[in-house]
């Protein structure tokens, strides 16, 4: 065995070249990069659910990646709402800048005026912060891996700048009348419309209750569906676009609608959620 | 879960690249070859880590994808040399060279690919005889047969104890 125990010595003996690893460490990198698109992939499945829906997305998210247009809804000072029963106050607001990733919240809190509702907020406060904070700190990782995957495909620091990636949270007091308080929270990232998340609290202030669209309409239910679903073939015309109401499942208490100024329930369907992104956003009033 | 997977396999790939390269070095004979097998066979590695459902399996499951690569390589050029170089110079030259240093190392490096590949998995990568039948896809008694045979014709005697 002493013969191939100096074979084995030849064999330990070949040269192991520098270069090996840095060639394994960037095959390793490249293969982290999709990792880690992988996992921002099927979170925003997740978030769009239907697979034709995805296969959209993915084209608009190609064309435009790179577009850093806003599509913001006007901005809301920071002078509180105060209505006789509840206000809404900024709760927290900052802006920081981090490897040019522009990121600025506004984090709204509920303020029961009236001593015998305080307490409620509560809950909601906490999830209004946690979706903020959260959809903040997403955002940011979704950007400074797209910086890290720019930069690694041959992108300069400055090109990146160019990109000017802003991240915003916002919310939007969308009505205050004697009977209800509707507020949008509303996280935007401007390096794609896709990731756009927006979530709607409607408080019913005679009661102090978050409600739900069924327990709004009551009976109404079914009649406001078909009407929405006839104002969908309406608007299928008027944009000369398909919807995809057929995967619609109808009204339910998850559905994600605002009070207008009128007192009216207004169901959102998100971008992608119905129609083609093209169409963006879609909303339908439910006139009672 | 599965990402505990794949942070695995790339502790395991970081670690045992040497191996690695040495495996596709002994096979390919050029540095630039062996390298591009070895970074070949972590890309595949990486994109179907997936694949691997058994994390103890990870060893002989990249051996084999390094194999796999490194004969990719050969096979490649193979089709690039034209006929007549090949059969002018390559024969010949091989010969030539490893008649210089004649030792057990070269004697291995000529013989037929498997039996080669069992002999470095078993007396250099120190693998067990099932770990080689499973890293080159063959039955474990034809491993057990091919070692044999291959030892026999390089005269080497070793214990009964390596076939039980």
């Amino acid at each position: 065995m002493k013969e191939m125990e100096d074979a084995k010595k030849s064999y330990e003996n070949i040269p192991i070249p520098a270069e090996l690893s840095k060639r394994v460490q960037s095959e390793i990198e490249k293969a982290n990069a999709v990792q880690k698109r992988k996992a921002v992939q099927t979170r925003r499945n997740l978030i769009m659910k239907k697979t034709a829906i995805t296969a959209a997305a993915a084209v608009v998210l190609l064309t435009t990646g790179l577009n850093t247009s806003q599509t913001f809804a006007q901005e809301m000072g920071s002078i509180p709402v105060v209505g006789s029963i509840a206000r809404v106050l900024t709760f927290r607001s900052y802006e920081t800048e981090n490897a040019n990733i522009k990121i600025s919240v506004d984090i709204p809190t509920i303020e029961m005026i009236s001593t015998e509702l305080s307490g409620l907020e509560k809950g909601v406060n906490k999830e209004i912060y946690s979706f903020c904070e959260q959809y903040a700190e997403e955002a940011q990782a979704r950007a400074e891996e797209y910086r890290q995957a720019f930069l690694e495909t041959g992108g300069t620091e400055e090109e990146w700048t160019a990109h000017d990636i802003k991240i915003k949270v916002r919310y939007d007091v969308k009505a205050f009348t004697d009977d209800y308080l509707s507020i949008a929270v509303i996280g935007t990232d401007s390096s794609s419309n896709a990731y756009s998340e927006t979530k709607y609290y409607n408080l019913d202030i005679k009661s102090g209750k978050w409600v739900t669209l069924p327990e709004i309409l009551g009976e109404n239910m079914q009649a406001a569906e078909e009407n929405v679903r006839s104002q969908i073939a309406q608007r299928e015309k008027e944009t000369e676009m398909e919807f995809w109401d057929e995967d619609w499942d109808g009204l339910d208490k998850d559905t994600k609608f605002y009070i207008n100024t009128s007192g009216n329930p207004v169901v959102v369907f998100e971008k992608y959620e119905i129609a083609p992104g093209a169409a963006g956003q879609q909303e339908f009033e439910i006139v009672k | 879960m599965k990402e505990n997977l794949y942070d695995k396999l790339v502790a395991y790939i970081v670690e045992n690249q040497a191996k690695f390269y040495r495996l596709a070095f002994s096979c390919v004979k050029n540095q630039e070859d062996a390298l591009d097998a070895v970074q070949n066979a972590v890309c595949k590695a990486l994109a179907h880590y997936e694949d691997l459902r058994n994390e103890n399996a990870v060893k002989t499951w990249f051996y084999r994808i390094v194999l796999h690569e490194s004969y990719a390589i050969l096979n490649a050029k193979k089709r690039f040399i034209p006929a007549d170089d090949s059969y002018y110079s390559e024969i010949p030259y091989e010969e030539k060279r490893y008649e210089i240093h004649d030792d057990l190392y070269s004697q291995i490096s000529r013989m037929e690919p498997d039996t080669q590949n069992i002999i470095k998995l078993r007396f250099f990568e120190e693998l067990e005889l099932s770990e080689i039948s499973q890293v080159l896809g063959m039955n474990l008694n034809t491993v057990k047969t091919k070692l044999y045979r291959g030892l026999k014709a390089l005269k080497i005697a070793i214990g009964e104890e390596e076939f039980t």
